[in-house]
């Protein structure tokens, strides 16, 4: 490999389609989980908490962004990225690839951004006491994890471009 | 002789999941843990679903491996809702502690039965 961009080369088992595969596995269950911390918390506050401070409709939207953010990311072929040193791409594909990329990166990073505000504005300002103020942090840890699966992802993803191009080669 | 032992294995563990779960739900007289069991045989299907849909000829084509992955992203998914669930009920008072605990063993017995299983055929497959 004379192509490296970093000094330290990674190790061999980063490289096998079994990590891989576990990668897209615990990509799946950290989603899981981050949509069950936000569930967990609507449902409590439905089911069991008797207060002013209820999971309404507000709270989902960030998870919502999050997780059209990550449909978006992960739907883009990544090899057409960095399709323009190819000569046989069209026009601008790139280009395009980049666009759409930005655009789930920021719904992305504004449903973090926006689980954080709800926690500030709707529940610490307000200064409301412990159990409702779980439902804003059990938001911003659901966006977390979302966030954190879409990495997984995409990693687990590129490490299989590695991988073919290791057999094609 | 091997493999039906080990079907005979396979059945009676899955058996016992089944038992740990309908106790679970028949003890509190509370039918919500039940969703355990068709999250855990649900959990393979995308799985084998999108395994037939790919064509597993062209390697190159990443278009044919994304459906596997997405297949695989789901299961993940699946696995971690059937633990989730109870724990979720749970919290909100809806199911006993025991039951949680309950439900949760028995559904984690019921998908280790249909993945080993799934592993079982497909291996005797192999050979022929």
């Amino acid at each position: 490999m004379g192509h490296r961009l970093f000094r330290f080369s990674p190790p061999a088992w980063l490289n096998s389609p079994n990590t891989r595969t576990a990668g897209v596995y615990v990509s799946g269950g950290l989603f899981s989980i981050g949509f069950f911390v936000l569930l967990n918390a609507a449902i409590f506050s439905h089911a069991k908490y008797r207060g002013e401070c209820k999971v309404t409709f507000v709270d989902w939207i960030p998870a919502i962004c999050s997780s059209l953010g990550m449909l978006v990311i992960n739907s883009i072929e990544k090899s057409r990225l960095s399709a323009d040193s190819y000569s046989y791409s069209g026009t601008g594909v790139a280009w395009k690839a980049r666009v759409v990329l930005f655009l789930g990166f920021a719904l992305m990073a504004g449903g973090l951004a926006g689980s954080v505000t709800i926690l500030v504005l709707k529940y610490i300002r307000p200064g409301v006491p412990f159990p409702p103020l779980g439902f804003g942090i059990s938001d911003v840890v659901s966006n977390v994890l979302v966030m954190l699966s879409s990495v997984v992802l995409w990693v687990s993803q590129n490490l299989e471009n590695e991988y073919s191009y290791n057999l094609t080669l | 002789m091997a493999g039906i032992r080990s079907i005979i294995a396979l059945s009676s563990i899955l058996a016992c999941g089944f038992l740990l779960v309908i106790l679970s739900c028949a003890l509190d007289n509370n039918y919500l843990p039940l969703t355990v069991v068709a999250t855990f045989i649900l959990a393979p299907a995308p799985n084998w679903i999108c395994g037939r849909c790919s064509n597993p000829d062209d390697f190159m084509e990443t278009s044919g491996s994304a459906i596997v992955d997405f297949g695989r992203w789901f299961t993940g998914f699946l696995v971690v809702m059937g633990i989730a669930l109870p724990l979720v009920f749970n919290y909100s008072g809806i199911i006993s502690t025991q039951a949680t605990v309950m439900s949760i063993i028995g559904g984690l017995l019921i998908y280790g039965t249909v993945v080993s299983f799934t592993m079982f055929f497909s291996q005797t497959e192999e050979e022929f």
